[in-house]
């Protein structure tokens, strides 16, 4: 918990009037699992656009490993170590799903139009490494993308699987961190499971994470640290319990009244 | 009977890809010999010849419209600039004879340079736009080609191109640019099937599938669509010069936008991303016509005498042509409703409908029942 | 150069743009609902002027004909022609859009694409391909004289005609109760539809209206130019969907204003000597260095945050735009240090090179003062601006910000 991998500081985007993110600071620390959680439009999902260059912050900074990337294109962020998943999937639905995976290669390799069109003996060594690879990742989700599977178009997959494809695609780079947004959404309690199980699984392996999730009990069974969002602002950063009991969370959730009910 | 030809649909269907590939490969080198011996008229095979230019255009709109997903409507305007380039730089009009692989290496170079200056500010925009842009970009260019009488003598166009010399060799009979041509597809297919199962190939199938997703995967919107237009681009050129040698004169009006909307119609007609849908879709929308009207003015009228059906001879005697665009609209217009991964689609595509998982639909649902359980934690 | 000259080119500019914009606002309002191009509405227009032309023919009317009769005629062609057209725009989007909604933008596109080819050989089909030629004693042929120069009567009936139209086009938008289902579908067809609101009815309607008002465009370009041929859609159609586009695509008066400009920028253009023209170019050079120099570094210093406030910062964001080529490329170039900084160079540069283009193209054209853009640079013209629009300023005039959408 000491090297600091993403240092997002002070950062801020507006739509026209509305503030998504306000002057947001947090640290995410090597090999944790860091949920954020909040209702609705706090902000979460802008910031992991920020994170991952869809936006341009219109201030403040975002650091990889102590190197400013606020500002960088997408691909770039994604070379410099930065993968995600999509709240709403975002398959490459009539490519297989070995394909998919071996997109998320596309940063670590570099044959240029030349050889790929010759079909030069680097290219081909290089496309057997990236294969090589897309089928390791697969093989960490045991029995769900085996054999026969791995050449089916991935819209053919079932909703969970395709979540895993998701991910799959994600780890091929070797990320130095991985943004989850809400990765069990919409599975049910057994598959939710498996997930979280896989995603503490992936921590032990020395990958870091940072989430978006809604399901407590993921959130309360596999962070590290949880930070909660308001209005673009952090409300409360701690371990799960804490943030859970924090009254600011209780009433972002419930609005006041609500909170005092609680209470 | 059924049986036996769903049988035979099931064998064919288990051949190996690579069958068919020789066997179309041994019919377009036949097809001429047919020709020399004697069996079949002079003007099947100049349509032949007509057909390969359009297998070319189809082949490169393929990689930008197909593999790519962009919609590029001026892509005749690389063609033109590929035939221009040849008119000027081999015929009396303003003197140049350069030699044939100097002129294909130049045509090639600046259709291709021409596709980035084009790309450089347009391949930013959204599909439609990119299109309607890239439209105007090709009247544009035909504009310029039919108002710049200094160079290119304005809609009097450029004639008497001089034939090329290959080797020694002089091309000028529509058999000799048949195998020309044939060599340039033939080259053209191997050149893409690599390119496609490479790691270019891939990034740029992501683009078309999710441009956001693929950015997200190390995939550089700009750079790959680039590569994409500048490759088609200098396809387009290659055809275009050849094109040139072959018609032996150009002016502007083979180069209109119906030209582009032809191309457009083969790539979906074949297939989207289908090489073989390509080709395919460049063979029957180029021969199918004129078998029709071969059948109505020539070989019927042959066989069960002339005086059958008099007015549909004449009909497709003089507005045969209109006849046939009515037919590629037509044709357009059922194949993107009914079928719109073309006849010979690449292996995966399926309809773009949206299929949907019930479970995503509940997702709300689901979603809120999560929150009622966080809530009972907040509540502890 | 004279006043007179100038004074009829920009009323023949308003009457080409007041045609524009009767297209425009049927493909601003088909995108704005759908977010489609509908591409095949310049060849509705075309049915519309046809329809119209052939009703005229039919009535046979000569000079001897007595006023009422011709009005009844006139009146006959256009409800023929409006409702007729109309009818067809119903028609084309039911059986070649509705089926294919909610797949991607290409494919809708190619469906437009198809449909304007049957329209457009169907035309030949029936009528040939040379041009149907308006019955010279229907168009109105007077000349009137305002401050001393001679003007088409006809010119002041269309941009009176487009007026009106505009008008009833507004009140039907604003106040009826179609006119806010097709502001509600617009906003967001789920939500619309949760309301209760018919959106299947309501985007047939808007093809009905946008192809009425494309269909009395027709009527008048045939009086305008006397006549009409089958691809005459396709080039207006190119034109009106460059207007719509340079307005703010979706927005019904930004169709207005933006065909406006094209239709004075194709007149002048053409009409004008280069060294007025150049002077026009000065003018925009003017505009663009205001916003470059004074309201972009303003818009800019205004996102610093509170705690980085500080004289030297703000000072350094707005000399970002002040001296553009320097700063900027240092930043582009150097470190990334700060975001602010980052996104406000690049946004410099491409303000800086905006204005560069305005400038070449001002020293260009007084350096041929004396010299007219030949009229077969005509429609280059409006492809030009078409895609200068949408590599700098993608909403358009009056558009919202959907830079991001495009």
């Amino acid at each position: 918990m000491s090297d600091v991998v993403l240092d997002f500081r002070s950062a801020t985007k507006s739509f026209g009037g509305l503030k998504a993110v306000d002057g947001l600071s947090f640290q995410v620390y090597q090999g944790e699992i860091l949920s954020l959680i909040g209702p609705n439009g706090s902000g979460k999902t802008t910031t992991f656009n920020l994170i991952t260059g869809l936006y341009e912050p219109d201030s403040g900074d975002i650091l990889l490993k102590g190197e400013s990337i606020a500002g960088l294109r997408p691909d770039q962020i994604h070379r410099k170590g930065i993968s995600r998943t999509f709240q709403l999937l975002r398959l490459f639905s009539n490519m297989t799903v070995l394909e998919n995976v071996m997109v998320g290669t596309h940063s670590h390799t570099s044959a240029g139009i030349f050889s790929s069109a010759l079909r030069l003996p680097k290219m081909r060594r290089e496309e057997v490494r990236a294969t090589a690879k897309a089928k390791e990742i697969l093989d960490m989700f045991p029995g769900r993308f085996s054999g026969g599977r791995q050449s089916q178009p991935a819209y053919s997959l079932s909703y969970a699987n395709r979540r895993r494809l998701e991910i799959a695609r994600a780890l091929a780079s070797d990320p130095s961190l991985l943004l989850l947004d809400e990765p069990v959404a919409g599975m049910n309690p057994a598959e939710t499971r498996e997930v979280m199980e896989q995603i503490k699984d992936l921590r032990d392996r020395g990958y870091t994470i940072l989430m978006i999730e809604h399901d407590m009990n993921v959130i309360m069974g596999a962070s590290d640290r949880v930070i909660a969002m308001d209005h673009g602002v952090k409300i409360a950063e701690g371990d799960p319990t804490t943030v859970a009991n924090d009254p600011a969370v209780v009433e972002a959730y419930l609005g006041r009244r609500g909170a005092d009910a609680a209470s | 009977m059924a049986n036996v030809f769903s049988g035979m649909g099931q064998r064919l269907r288990q051949a190996p890809r690579w069958t068919f590939s020789l066997a179309a490969l041994v019919l377009a080198i036949t097809f001429p010999l047919l020709e020399q011996a004697g069996l079949m008229d002079t003007l099947w095979l100049r349509l032949g010849t007509r057909t390969l230019v359009y297998v070319l255009l189809a082949l490169g709109l393929n990689l930008v419209l197909g593999e790519t997903g962009l919609l590029h409507l001026g892509y005749v305007a690389f063609f033109a600039v590929g035939a221009y380039t040849t008119a000027i730089l081999s015929s009396p009009r303003l003197g140049y004879h350069w030699n044939f692989w100097a002129i294909m290496g130049l045509a090639i170079a600046v259709s291709s340079l021409f596709g980035f200056v084009v790309g450089f500010p347009t391949l930013r925009l959204r599909g439609d736009y990119l299109a309607i842009v890239t439209l105007a970009f090709g009247e544009i260019t035909r504009i310029t080609f039919n108002n710049w009488e200094s160079v290119t003598n304005g809609p009097g166009g450029i004639p008497g191109i001089y034939p090329p010399v290959i080797f020694g060799w002089l091309v000028d009979k529509p058999i000799e640019f048949y195998y020309l041509l044939l060599i340039a597809v033939v080259l053209v297919v191997i050149v893409l099937t690599n390119i496609k199962n490479s790691r270019i190939g891939r990034a740029w199938n992501a683009l078309r599938e999710d441009e956001i997703a693929a950015n997200h995967a190390g995939v550089r919107s700009m750079g790959m669509k680039m590569l994409a237009v500048v490759i088609s681009s200098g396809i387009a050129g290659l055809a275009g010069a050849i094109f040139a040698y072959y018609q032996q004169f150009i002016n502007p009006t083979y180069f209109i936008f119906m030209q582009s909307v032809i191309v457009v119609c083969m790539v979906v007609l074949g297939g989207m991303g289908s090489i073989p849908g390509a080709i395919a879709g460049a063979v029957v929308l180029d021969m199918t016509p004129e078998v029709i009207r071969q059948v109505f003015t020539n070989w019927l009228p042959s066989a069960l005498g002339p005086d059958f059906l008099p007015q549909v001879q004449t009909a497709m005697q003089t507005d045969f042509d209109r006849y046939r665009m009515l037919l590629f609209g037509i044709i357009i217009v059922l194949m993107v409703i009914f079928r719109p991964e073309g006849l010979l689609p690449n292996a995966l595509w399926r309809r773009e409908v949206h299929e949907e998982d019930p479970r995503e639909a509940e997702h709300t649902r689901q979603r809120l029942f999560d929150f009622e359980e966080g809530h009972k934690d907040l509540e502890v | 150069m004279s006043f007179d000259h100038v004074f009829s080119l920009t009323v023949s500019g308003i009457t080409v743009g007041m045609i524009y914009a009767l297209i425009a606002l049927g493909y601003t309002m088909v995108y704005g609902v759908l977010e489609l191009i509908n591409f095949a509405h310049g060849e509705v227009f075309t049915v519309g002027g046809y329809i119209a032309a052939t009703t005229l023919i039919w009535a046979g009317i000569d000079t001897t004909t007595p006023l009422w009769v011709k009005i009844g005629y006139f009146a006959l062609a256009i409800v023929l022609s409006v409702s007729l057209t109309a009818f067809l725009g119903w028609l084309i989007e039911r059986v070649a859009y509705r089926p294919l909604r909610g797949s991607s933008r290409i494919i809708a596109l190619l469906s437009a694409i198809g449909v304007s080819l049957i329209l457009q050989n169907s035309l030949i089909l029936i009528y040939g391909p040379e041009p149907i030629i308006m019955p010279t004693s229907m168009v109105p042929s007077g000349f009137v004289e305002p401050f001393g120069v001679r003007i088409r009567t006809l010119q002041f009936v269309i941009i009176g005609a487009s007026i009106v139209l505009m008008g009833i086009l507004t009140y039907i938008v604003k106040s009826t109760r179609i006119g806010k289902a097709m502001r509600a579908t617009s906003q967001d067809m789920e939500a619309a539809e949760m309301m209760g609101i018919d959106t299947n009815r309501t985007i047939s309607f808007t093809f009905v209206i946008g192809s009425g008002l494309a269909a009395i465009g027709g009527f008048l370009v045939a009086m305008y130019y006397g006549s009409l041929q089958y691809d005459t859609g396709f080039l207006y159609g190119l034109k009106a969907f460059t207007a719509a586009v340079l307005g703010g695509i979706g927005n019904i008066p930004g169709a207005v204003v933006g065909s406006l400009i094209l239709g004075l920028a194709e007149v002048w253009g053409v009409g004008l000597e280069l060294g007025l023209l150049a002077w026009l170019f000065v003018g925009g050079l003017a505009i663009g260095l205001y916003f470059q120099l004074v309201r972009a570094p303003k818009a800019r210093v205004g996102h610093i945050s509170d705690e980085a406030r500080t004289p030297e910062y703000e000072h350094k964001i707005a000399g970002l735009y002040r001296l553009a080529p320097f700063t900027s490329m240092r930043t582009i170039l150097g470190e990334r240090k700060d975001a602010l900084a980052d996104v406000s160079a690049r946004h410099a540069m491409r303000l800086f090179s905006g204005n560069v283009v305005l400038a070449v193209f001002a020293v260009m054209f007084f350096m041929n003062g004396d010299v007219q853009f030949a009229s077969k640079w005509q429609h280059a013209i409006s492809f030009a601006v078409l895609m200068a629009i949408l590599m700098f300023r993608p909403s358009g005039i009056l558009g919202d910000n959907i830079q991001e959408k495009v």
